[in-house]
């Protein structure tokens, strides 16, 4: 079916999200929890965007809000500026020093304000991603724990956690960059444990603990010289296609 | 209130979880169990507790902490609930609480050194017309005064 987003006529399937849609045919909606890998959370709001549909108008969530008829959607209107300017104020105040929620405070022309409280030194907006992406991994090392006001992300009675792999999935997923990881003289902390870097096969530069590739080879059954960094990986796949393509000449 | 000591061995823990079939909507129904029976959830029983459920650590340490009913601290052998909903608070219940602060010298959401007394206000126990309420484990104290405070509390360590 076709929808109209922002005036321009979109291709969509049956209960595909609008975002997903958007974003297809190049048209910014701007997000924070949103993973291309864990989508759906649905938790910043930032998403938001105005559905018209018969005569009915309505601010929906746009990450996870499934097309169903050939409706009418509006990324950018007055409304929805209004309305995300405020989203945007209270979680700068969360994640003050997020690069990502500076730049979104400078393009809706907005200051640091002293009416909220701010939380210097966490930066996190508590979406949850981490904790989804640790539980997709198999891990489970993250929950939330306590909730309202106090509510943080953590491993259980906020030790190094006896199951995490060090695999580094939440801080790569985390939207505002706070979950902290530190990576020198190949060892990589990371909530309170610190686990050895063991060398890519490819290039010899650390990139994996012992406990991930220990995970991953019984999860996938690849042989540890075939787990790569993600550069060998790239080039592996590179290779691969040069190979295949070889003999194919354009006509 | 029956309180379990942990040197007892974690084989009532076992006993309260082993009722409960393996499936996970049990688990908070085995959590409340065990807090009523040690006053807290051991780390031990909570280890026991993943181990039947086959549930992670990190989710039963959210809901532990999630849940007022639930707590990681022994909680004391009297807890007392100070009403602070609005009937009791226009009424003097921050009055009581500074008062038991006194006498304990402990804050709301602590428990005293000797293991006796917990502190804690909650929001309404819908005895309105007896405001300010407090609740001493099931004992209920109506129309409280600060001097009155002082004579209950007396009287539990009496009855020690």
């Amino acid at each position: 079916m076709i929808i109209t987003i922002d005036g321009k006529q979109c291709e969509a399937q049956y209960g595909e999200y609008i975002l997903d849609v958007a974003r297809r045919n190049n048209i910014f909606i701007p997000t924070l929890c949103h993973s291309d890998a864990l989508p759906g959370q649905g938790n910043c709001r930032l998403c938001i965007v105005e559905v018209l549909e018969g005569k009915r108008r309505r601010v929906v969530v746009s990450c996870s809000y499934p097309v169903k008829g050939e409706v009418e959607v509006l990324t950018n209107t007055e409304k929805i500026r209004k309305m995300r300017k405020n989203l945007i104020r209270l979680l700068a105040a969360a994640a003050p020093d997020s690069d990502f929620m500076r730049d979104l405070q400078r393009e809706y022309g907005l200051e640091e304000e002293e009416r909220f409280q701010v939380y210097r030194g966490e930066d996190c907006i508590l979406c949850g991603l981490c904790v989804r992406a640790c539980e997709e991994v198999g891990i489970y090392a993250i929950s939330t724990v306590n909730r309202g006001i106090t509510k943080k992300v953590s491993t259980p009675y906020a030790e190094p956690s006896a199951v995490c792999i060090g695999c580094g999935a939440c801080a790569r997923v985390c939207p505002t960059g706070s979950i902290k990881m530190k990576e020198e003289n190949g060892r990589r902390e990371i909530w309170g444990k610190t686990f050895a870097l063991l060398p890519c096969p490819g290039c010899g530069k650390p990139f994996i603990t012992r406990e991930e590739l220990a995970y991953v080879q019984a999860k996938t059954g690849l042989e540890p010289a075939e787990i790569l960094c993600e550069k060998c990986r790239q080039k592996r796949a590179a290779r691969k296609m040069r190979d295949v393509f070889k003999d194919v000449t354009m006509k | 209130m029956p309180a379990g000591s942990i040197e007892e061995g974690l084989s009532q823990a076992k006993e309260i979880i082993g009722k409960y079939p393996r499936e996970q909507r049990f688990l908070l129904a085995a959590l409340q169990d065990i807090q009523k029976h040690y006053n807290y959830l051991p780390r031990e029983a909570l280890a026991l507790v993943q181990e039947h459920f086959s549930v992670p650590m990190s989710r039963l340490y959210s809901m532990a902490t999630f849940y007022k009913a639930l707590t990681l601290k022994p909680k004391g052998k009297y807890v007392i609930k100070v009403c602070d909903g609005t009937a009791c608070h226009i009424r003097g219940s921050s009055l009581l609480v500074e008062e038991l602060q006194r006498l304990l010298r402990i804050a709301p959401g602590e428990t005293t050194t000797d293991g006796k007394f917990s502190l804690e206000t909650v929001n309404c126990l819908g005895s309105c017309a007896i405001a300010p309420v407090m609740v001493i484990n099931d004992q209920y104290y109506g129309r409280v005064t600060t001097a009155a405070v002082g004579k209950i509390l007396e009287d539990l360590e009496a009855k020690e």
